[in-house]
């Protein structure tokens, strides 16, 4: 059964004996460098690598590319028997869990001006996202949030247009369902409809930025509870279904291929990460826009993730440094990474004219005072799956959202219970 | 002359050594190692050491909604595909027995070849086929008006899993039960064609009881093998929709590598071979009692 899973681990089995033997001159510093990016963000990320090898020939990077879907387990295993490698990548929404398994090195020391680095540069939100206790745990090199990708030709059949005839995403609830209403369309007459003003794409982020936006909250200050369950959360979520079997703007999950469907041009609008940029470029025939997502709850609210350089916690004072002008190297050069679909987080990059010439980026980027991470907490991954199986099944219709959301509560609750004793064992807290 | 026995004596072990090294280091010390860990808390997150905490574990998995659901997807997978395998396979093997000689092999490689295709290849290419609206198979469908929700809704999604399944694992039945048929005595059919038996008659007075053996070893396979279901599940649905296709396996690699509950991980592993151990067990029983 699992023979495929055979070769990939053989694979990166050699790839780690390559990297453990040491391909290079014996007086350079190596630097073994983890990421998931196996898509063309790789490319980008490969690119900017070899570029910094041939530029600093006293130290060698070398990077190693896996599926975010196993890079993660990987990573921690490796990790916690301390054969991690000297800078990854950690996901800001992650970066709790590394952090409390002990083997990330803050870098307060290291993050000055004097060493190439200054945090007064950075975007606060963004720079903060990577901080505990006041100390920072890493460098984030972007911010990738969600944004509204929109079909010009679909808006403009549906007469969403201003004098000029150009189309004109909407702003907030009200616009949001008028639009989403005239875009929904039976197109061939055959008593069903298949032209759909919005439909859910990735149900997490799409319902986390809609729960943001009406208010809610997650887990209590204190680490303690879950409040999945507390209003607004199951209003927001009660809307979100509503799309779908009350307004019926929106296709059940079970009938409609998402993002493909609004790729084929068959969806007005979607919530969607500025990471399928690359994507909708392939889709020459598809005429898309992008804008920020609307406000349908009470304040303007988008999901969002960064991808932070983390360096690993005793290295060798030589080893540290060539590690560290690596981190500073990526993060001067993210305008390269930002062409692929992201935003860049220093303020001087997203103030450059370069990045001036990037519409769909900068229209993303206006969201940048309004980005919301998931909960700060070391059981996210837990979190996250009871999240998810509620809003799953709240917008198939086989629950109530209110009950979907209890169900998960009570057992993110569990969890945290779990978490707190293991705490208390381990002395971390009294 | 003591030598002599005692080289006779410990000669085969000697013979056995290199083996045993082997299985004793990657797969009893292993063993032992899950046996012990399903007995302990240990969550990898936390800085606490593992604890003991006797049979807590299995206690919790008995009690979880999860793990009953996870087990339940798992069942609902073996019954469904075991039969249809061994069912299709044998079908296929008679099919290809009768016909002309030469023409087996390219009928045996025909059926065979999807089983060479790695699983991750072959959930990719029916993840594409299994697609609401872009897909192949609606694509056909659509001409004659259906629209089957192949993996995005639950009723169906474990019956399309099973479905994939069977294009991808029944070669390996088919061969070994087609090498079965081979060994199959032809004056056995002649002495029952003499004694006036059709060809059904044949195929269930001679080649099935003949075939028995090579049939509950191919069950037997298939059964431990459908209860370890995991690749297809994992490319082609993740679980979903709702759980509706987490097998028992995927629950467990998400507990103990996504999760890091090792002690809870490593007990539910061993409540999934106490449940294999005992089909196979009865399978053994009734497949061997004489008729």
């Amino acid at each position: 059964v699992g023979r495929g899973a055979w070769i990939r681990q053989t694979a990166l089995g050699l790839a780690l004996l390559a990297a453990g033997c040491g391909w290079g001159r014996g007086d350079q510093a190596q630097v073994r460098f983890w990421n998931g990016f196996t898509g063309p963000d790789g490319r980008t990320m490969l690119r900017i690598v070899r570029e910094f090898n041939q530029q600093n020939q006293d130290t060698r990077v070398l990077m190693q590319r896996m599926d975010w879907a196993t890079y993660y387990n990987k990573l921690f295993v490796a990790g916690i028997g301390g054969r991690a490698p000297d800078v990854f990548i950690v996901h800001a929404g992650n970066l709790e869990r590394f952090i409390r398994a002990g083997f990330i090195e803050p870098l307060d020391d290291l993050a000055v001006p004097e060493n190439g680095f200054d945090p007064a540069d950075m975007v606060p939100a963004v720079w903060q996202s990577v901080a505990r206790d006041g100390a920072h745990h890493g460098i984030p090199l972007d911010v990738h949030m969600l944004g509204m990708y929109y079909n010009k030709r679909l808006f403009r059949e549906a007469g969403i247009v201003d004098e000029a005839g150009e189309p004109v995403p909407p702003v907030d609830r009200a616009s949001f369902l008028d639009a989403a209403r005239r875009l929904t369309a039976d197109t061939d007459n055959n008593g069903r409809t298949d032209q759909w003003g919005y439909v859910f794409t990735w149900f997490r982020t799409n319902v986390y930025a809609i729960m943001n936006q009406w208010g809610g909250r997650f887990i209590s200050d204190d680490g303690t509870r879950c409040l999945l369950a507390e209003s607004p959360n199951p209003e927001a979520l009660q809307f979100c279904a509503d799309l779908i079997r009350k307004e019926q703007v929106a296709p059940t999950p079970e009938s409609f291929d998402s993002w493909t469907g609004f790729r084929q041009g068959k969806v007005g609008m979607v919530f969607e990460g500025i990471y399928m940029l690359s994507d909708l470029r392939k889709q020459e025939d598809l005429e898309w826009g992008a804008a920020p997502v609307p406000v349908l709850g009470e304040r303007p609210a988008v999901w969002a993730d960064s991808h932070v350089l983390c360096m690993r916690a005793g290295l060798d004072p030589a080893r540290r440094d060539a590690a560290w002008r690596f981190i500073v190297f990526l993060s001067d050069n993210m305008l390269d990474w930002a062409e692929g679909g992201q935003v860049p987080v220093r303020l001087s990059q997203l103030e450059s004219e370069r990045f001036a010439g990037m519409p769909a980026q900068t229209a993303f980027a206006t969201q940048l005072p309004h980005i919301v991470y998931v909960p700060r907490v070391p059981f996210i991954f837990e979190f996250l799956t009871e999240y998810d199986a509620a809003v799953e099944r709240a917008l198939r219709g086989s629950l109530e959202p209110g009950e979907a959301l209890r169900d998960a509560a009570g057992r993110v609750d569990r969890a945290i219970a779990r978490f707190r004793d293991a705490e208390a064992r381990a002395g971390d807290r009294p | 002359m003591n030598l002599r026995r005692a080289a006779r004596r410990w000669s085969g072990y000697l013979f056995v050594l290199p083996y045993l090294t082997l299985f004793a280091a990657f797969l009893v010390a292993p063993l032992a190692y899950g046996l012990a860990l399903s007995f302990f808390d240990w969550e990898m997150i936390s800085p606490a050491p593992p604890r003991f905490v006797g049979t807590a574990n299995y206690a919790e998995a008995l009690r979880s909604e999860y793990f009953w659901k996870a087990l339940s997807a798992t069942f609902r997978f073996v019954v469904m595909a075991v039969p249809l395998t061994v069912g299709l396979a044998l079908l296929g093997a008679l099919g290809v027995h009768a016909a002309p000689h030469r023409r087996q092999t390219v009928y045996r490689a025909a059926f065979f070849l999807p089983t060479l295709v790695s699983v991750s290849v072959a959930g990719i290419l029916w993840r594409w086929f299994y697609c609401s609206q872009f897909g192949l198979f609606n694509a056909w469908l659509g001409r004659v008006g259906i629209e089957i929700p192949w993996i995005t809704d639950p009723a169906w999604a474990m019956k399309s899993i099973v479905l994939m399944t069977l294009w991808w694992t029944v070669g390996g039945p088919m061969v070994v039960l087609l090498a079965g048929l081979h060994q199959v005595p032809r004056q056995y059919y002649e002495a029952a064609s003499i004694d006036g038996a059709g060809r059904f008659m044949q195929f269930l007075h001679v080649t099935l009881p003949h075939l028995r053996p090579v049939l509950l070893f191919v069950t037997v396979m298939n059964i431990i093998g459908g209860f370890q279901v995991f690749g297809q599940t994992f490319m082609i649905t993740r679980g979903g929709p709702e759980f509706s296709t987490r097998v028992l396996v995927q629950y467990i690699y998400e507990t103990a590598f996504t999760h890091y509950r090792m002690g809870y991980g490593a007990a539910m592993s061993w409540l999934l071979f106490a449940v294999i151990a005992v089909f196979s067990a009865v399978q053994f029983r009734l497949m061997r009692e004489r008729p």
